[in-house]
């Protein structure tokens, strides 16, 4: 029935008038034309001359058709004419619309409202009237309910009041809704998706009268809780096994809004579910709030992320509480300091300690006590959690049984004065370590030890050595936790290990090993705080929501009194998802009997009326035109203003849309095809381009896309170039374009944006740029360095960040004279335009990584240098010589 | 057109023809010196006659070179050499402000242009003229005069602008006329009649429109006079042009009849011709 399309006209009593047009065919024939007229000297001879003939003149056949024509289109416009697309309305008498309202109708509920207003304006056409069931429990929690039969007007209020609700709908209570009624026309909005009720509810729809069934193209898609890995949060995404497979993409975001990562999904054919790691460093994965389905707002597509997939709450405690804060030299100061930036540190007695949750029990130097603390301390290694201790004197005098080696009594000391031995060093880690590919840094020496009883399980256990062989960090599993001993103390009294930023290194990778907080769920009923509304967005609990206990919390279908959000007090929330209480998605069967048809198909009806009313009036200006002209009262000159009048009208489209790119100057960047890296390289150039603005005289105007080879690249004194990994090689022409563009003094920023390719942040961009470059005639390359003019240009520089920091930049290494010096590329890692990008509300919308203001503004004053290295050449180049020229002025 | 450019454009459309001296039988009785000898003794430059010294002749009369050939005294006389004097007269009605298209001079100003030209043959010619309504003109200054007499002077007072009214003139003089002369004939007669009564040798210059000699519409039209006429709704043009080219062909011939009657000159002019074959036969007929 697609593509069906019928005519029909508002006010069809109003064509009545097209009989009148032969009147008005006579009307025009008999009466004459108006004179022309004409001024005449001789008219004296003219005055009563005898007219042979009587037989007047006539308006030419040609004028009365178009006059004809236009009273013709004028009347057929009036009368409204419309064309309906799509099936008629089923049936006889009243309409019964039936809307499936639950969360998988919240991805297309604007195309949905439409369809539904489709429907409306024929049933008011055909004057029926309409009754509505929305077939998802209502937030009260009371049942779907059949509203009255109801004239249209009050029918379309009821319907721009309906809103799809984040749980499934009720379908065994809507076909019960459906009882008793006989002989309508049923148009029913499907989701699509199978319940346990539909076979009632279609026996229902049938014996209640003829039914069209609309159904969206395209099926919803569910967001699954992620599995937290330690190295990743792995999305998962859920749809109908079997149909179309458009790929998806899944937005990982922060409480306050920040997208922190964006990850691409494609479902292989026939698959159900859809999986991909979301790529990010511990410190940024903390902060992730919920994982959100790009594209249309549903409930079905947010995941409220709690503590079982974000925070590794880490415990300190220590001997001596008092002096562990001690700055400098206590024993918790250090420890303090390595964890914060990605950890949340809690502090306290251990008993009060042990009583929350806890990812990581730190204990530095300090004995555990027989009795209460022994019992809880194996209950948390029983849950899970990874003990760390630290040796001290304490330990060496009182080792207990949570230790993962045995120790010998007292400890060794190294190069001490009583000692012929020197500091020892650190062995680079085994292989099976978590410590594996750390760096071992010379610097760090251990003095002073407590050593573990020789055993043939020792070296297994051994995390870290000593240069020598002695352990310095052992481990073992304890049932589902672990138990982890740093042979020194955690301050510098035995070794500087603790001072190195190998430290912070290895506390990270302990952190990442542990799991996350598991919750223990009791029968303690959590209250709801905030939940989803359809779609998908946060806000206060419906009316029908009831507290749930913790451990029925993931099992407990969802519906008006358990709708999906966060639960519990506070400081403990925990999430309840919608897919946590619903069966696998599997598509629901067409109702036997039931016209089909896709919901895109009923669009709303098109009025052609404003159209042939147009077309009339401007049929009677050419009417008017020409009588003029045929009574010889139109001036060429007038006829030409008229002309001018309606030329503008035409004339305004067709302004140049790109202004000529000489006039002003601009940043460019290189069209990669991935539309999210040209975004970011955009908004990148576009920030950049206003900080220049800001603090400097040079005025750049809009960055501009470019593709080498296609557009002229000589209007641009900066080319950005991000590479993808998946690049394809450049063709020829590309590589004349660029090679042209570097010889002829541009400079090209190439950014292979993988500085963090260690946390999985666009690996392969350097192997990209291996192999794009080859073509390219790129000069001998040197580290950028506080002594080139790039780093003196503007602001005096020592670091280049962007998104990301700590990459060498490089450029030319040779100085160019014919080029001024000027290196014609500069090729680094840093992911400058994510750092320099902001959005319309002046917000940058990539974190910084590691992060701070500072950052930000150095890759603010990195890009200034840049543009004014790009516009001003080796201009500052000069004050690079100055302690040479004050050397000879002193000779 | 200012006076100058009119000036102008007359001076060079008369600069190729010789001065025009007027053939005259009768010269008009005024007392300007001219070119026309009078056969009597007066005022001159040419040689008239000899004769004897009488007594109150003064001395300085006396013809010494012919006296000293004889016993006798004798006083030279020259012949009395009088200038004709030519009025010019243009109509200046609304109906000559009238041109059928926009590549069409309007019929008054070729009329003006005419009479500027014939103005500068006769000056040439050290003949004098003179508008009907103003003051003589002689000497190489009178065509600018002229021009200006012509810009300033709208045909004032008189009851019938599309003919000249009653301007003294004298006996003997010479007028031109340059009009469309579509006016009643009876009035075009009585005009002549009393010209010829004074007597005064005339001429008529007729200027047409093409568009009024072939009336070349078409259709329904509403044609306005342009001097306060009736207006006339023709319902179909093509069907009276035939009738309205008679009457304008009768028009035309019977101011030629009128006028041979009068031993008056006539011709007729339509503006899409060159204005020099008008002059042309201006000069032939006047000369």
């Amino acid at each position: 029935m697609r593509g069906v399309a019928a005519f029909g006209f508002a006010s069809p009593w109003l064509l009545l008038a097209l009989a009148g047009l032969p009147l008005l065919w006579w009307l025009l024939r008999v009466t004459p034309p108006a004179p022309r007229r004409q001024s005449f000297p001789a008219i004296r001879l003219l005055l009563g001359l005898p007219t042979k003939e009587e037989t007047s003149a006539r308006t030419p056949l040609w004028l009365l058709a178009l006059r004809l024509l236009a009273a013709g289109l004028l009347i057929i416009g009036l009368a409204g004419p419309l064309r309906e697309a799509g099936s008629a309305l089923p049936g006889q008498g009243t309409v019964l619309l039936v809307i499936d309202n639950g969360w998988a109708a919240a991805a297309d509920w604007s195309a949905r409202i439409a369809a539904a207003q489709g429907i409306l304006d024929r049933a008011a056409r055909a004057g029926r009237d309409v009754a509505l069931l929305a077939t998802a429990p209502s937030a009260d929690g009371s049942p779907p309910r059949l509203s009255p039969a109801l004239p249209v007007a009050e029918a379309r209020a009821r319907l721009a009041a309906l809103a799809p609700l984040p749980w499934p709908p009720d379908r065994d209570a809507s076909a019960r809704a459906l009882a008793g009624v006989d002989g309508a026309g049923i148009v029913y909005l499907a989701d699509g998706l199978a319940s346990p009720g539909d076979p009632a509810f279609a026996g229902a729809l049938k014996t209640a009268g003829h039914v069209l069934e609309l159904r969206a193209p395209v099926p919803p898609r569910l967001l699954l809780p992620p599995r937290a890995t330690a190295a990743a949060l792995i999305a998962r995404l859920a749809q109908i096994p079997g149909g179309a497979t458009p790929p998806a993409a899944i937005l990982a975001e922060t409480g306050d809004g920040r997208t922190l990562a964006r990850v691409a999904l494609q479902f292989s054919p026939g698959a159900a579910i859809a999986e991909r790691a979301i790529p990010l460093p511990p410190e940024l994965r903390n902060q992730l709030a919920r994982l959100v389905l790009a594209g249309p707002a549903s409930a079905g597509g947010v995941v409220l992320l709690d503590e079982r997939w974000r925070r590794r709450p880490v415990g300190l405690a220590a001997a001596d509480a008092t002096a562990a804060d001690a700055p400098l030299i206590g024993d918790l100061y250090y420890l303090r300091r390595a964890l914060a930036p990605f950890a949340e540190i809690r502090e306290g007695d251990l008993a009060r300690l042990l009583a929350t949750k806890l990812a990581v029990l730190i204990l530095a130097d300090r004995p555990l006590g027989e009795g209460a603390e022994a019992e809880g301390v194996a209950r948390f290694l029983a849950q899970g959690g990874v003990l760390v201790r630290f040796a001290g004197p304490r330990l060496a005098a009182h080792p207990d049984d949570f230790l993962p080696v045995p120790l010998l009594l007292g400890d060794r000391t190294l190069g001490g004065a009583m000692s012929w031995d020197k500091p020892a060093h650190l062995a680079p880690f085994p292989p099976g370590s978590p410590f594996a590919g750390l760096p071992t840094p010379a610097e760090v020496s251990i003095a002073r030890q407590v050593l573990a009883e020789p055993s043939a399980r020792l070296a297994s256990e051994t995390w870290a050595s000593l240069s020598d062989g002695t352990p310095l960090v052992t481990s073992a599993a304890r049932g589902p936790g672990r138990i982890v001993l740093f042979h020194v103390t955690a301050n510098d009294d035995w070794s500087n290990l603790p001072l190195s930023g190998l430290f912070v290194d290895m506390l990270r990778r302990i952190v990442q090993l542990s799991a996350g907080v598991a919750a223990t769920p009791d029968a303690t009923p959590l209250a709801p705080a905030e939940t989803l509304d359809g779609f998908g967005v946060l806000g206060p609990p419906p009316p029908a929501a009831r507290a749930l206990p913790a451990n029925a919390l993931a099992t407990t279908p969802v519906g008006p009194a358990a709708p999906p959000g966060l639960y519990g007090p506070e400081n403990a929330r925990e999430a309840r998802n919608l897919a946590d209480g619903l069966p696998p998605l599997a598509a629901s069967a067409a109702i036997a009997g039931a016209q089909q048809a896709s919901l895109a198909a009923i669009g709303r009806t098109r009025d052609f009326g404003p159209l042939l009313l147009g077309m009339a009036l401007a049929l009677l200006a050419l009417d008017l035109i020409v009588s003029l002209g045929l009574r010889g009262l139109l001036r060429p000159r007038l006829a030409g203003f008229t002309l001018l009048l309606a030329l503008p009208l035409a004339a305004h489209a067709e302004w140049p849309a790109s202004p000529n790119p000489a006039l002003e100057t601009r940043l460019a960047y290189v069209v990669t095809g991935d539309g999210a890296v040209d975004q970011v390289s955009r908004a990148g150039l576009a920030g950049l381009s206003d900080y220049v603005n800001q603090r400097t005289a040079a005025a750049l105007a809009t960055p501009a896309a470019v593709k080498p080879g296609e557009d002229d690249l000589s209007f641009y004194p900066l080319l950005y170039w991000p590479i993808l990994a998946d690049a394809p090689s450049p063709s020829p022409a590309e590589v004349n374009a660029l090679n042209d563009y570097m010889s002829h003094g541009g400079i090209i920023l190439i950014d292979t944006r993988d500085a963090a390719a260690g946390a999985d942040f666009n690996p392969g961009g350097a192997a990209a740029l291996r192999r794009l470059g080859q073509e390219l005639a790129i000069p001998p390359l040197a580290p950028l360095t506080v002594d080139h003019v790039l780093a003196r240009t503007f602001f005096l520089l020592r670091d280049f960040p962007g998104r990301y920091d700590g990459a060498s930049v490089w450029v030319q290494r040779d100085q160019d004279r014919s080029n001024d010096s000027v290196s014609p590329v500069i090729i680094g890692a840093n992911d400058w335009a994510a750092a320099w990008a902001t959005d319309e509300d002046g917000h940058h919308p990539y974190a910084v990584i590691p992060g701070g203001d500072r950052q930000r503004l150095l890759a603010y004053r990195f890009g200034v240098n840049l543009v004014m290295y790009a516009l001003t050449g080796n201009y500052k180049g000069d004050q690079v010589h100055v302690p040479a020229i004050l050397e000879r002025l002193g000779q | 057109m200012s006076a100058a450019a009119a000036t102008g454009r007359a001076e060079a459309l008369a600069a190729r023809l010789p001065p025009l001296l007027l053939a005259a039988e009768r010269v008009a009785a005024t007392v300007a010196q001219g070119v026309h000898g009078r056969r009597r003794v007066g005022q001159g430059d040419s040689f008239w006659q000899f004769r004897p010294f009488s007594e109150g002749d003064p001395r300085s009369r006396i013809d010494w070179r012919q006296s000293a050939k004889s016993h006798r005294v004798y006083v030279r006389e020259t012949e009395w050499e009088a200038a004709q004097t030519c009025f010019l007269w243009r109509d200046a009605s609304a109906s000559m402000r009238w041109h059928s298209a926009r590549n069409l001079s309007d019929k008054r100003a070729r009329a003006e242009l005419l009479l500027l030209a014939l103005a500068a043959l006769l000056l040439k010619a050290g003949e004098r003229v003179r508008l009907l309504d103003a003051g003589p003109l002689a000497g190489a200054a009178a065509l600018a005069g002229l021009a200006e007499a012509l810009d300033r002077a709208p045909a004032s007072g008189s009851a019938n602008p599309a003919l000249p009214d009653d301007a003294p003139l004298p006996r003997f003089a010479r007028i031109v006329m340059f009009g469309d002369f579509l006016a009643p004939l009876d009035e075009i007669r009585a005009m002549i009649t009393r010209l010829a009564a004074i007597p005064v040798a005339g001429f008529l210059v007729q200027t047409l429109d093409p568009a009024e000699r072939a009336l070349p519409y078409d259709g329904r039209m509403r044609f306005l006079g342009l001097e306060g006429e009736p207006a006339a709704l023709i319902p179909r043009v093509e069907a009276v042009r035939e009738a309205y080219q008679h009457r304008l062909a009768a028009q035309i011939a019977g101011i030629a009849d009128l006028a041979r009657a009068a031993r008056f000159g006539f011709f007729s002019h339509t503006t899409d011709q060159p204005p020099e074959t008008a002059l042309l036969a201006l000069y032939t007929a006047l000369a």
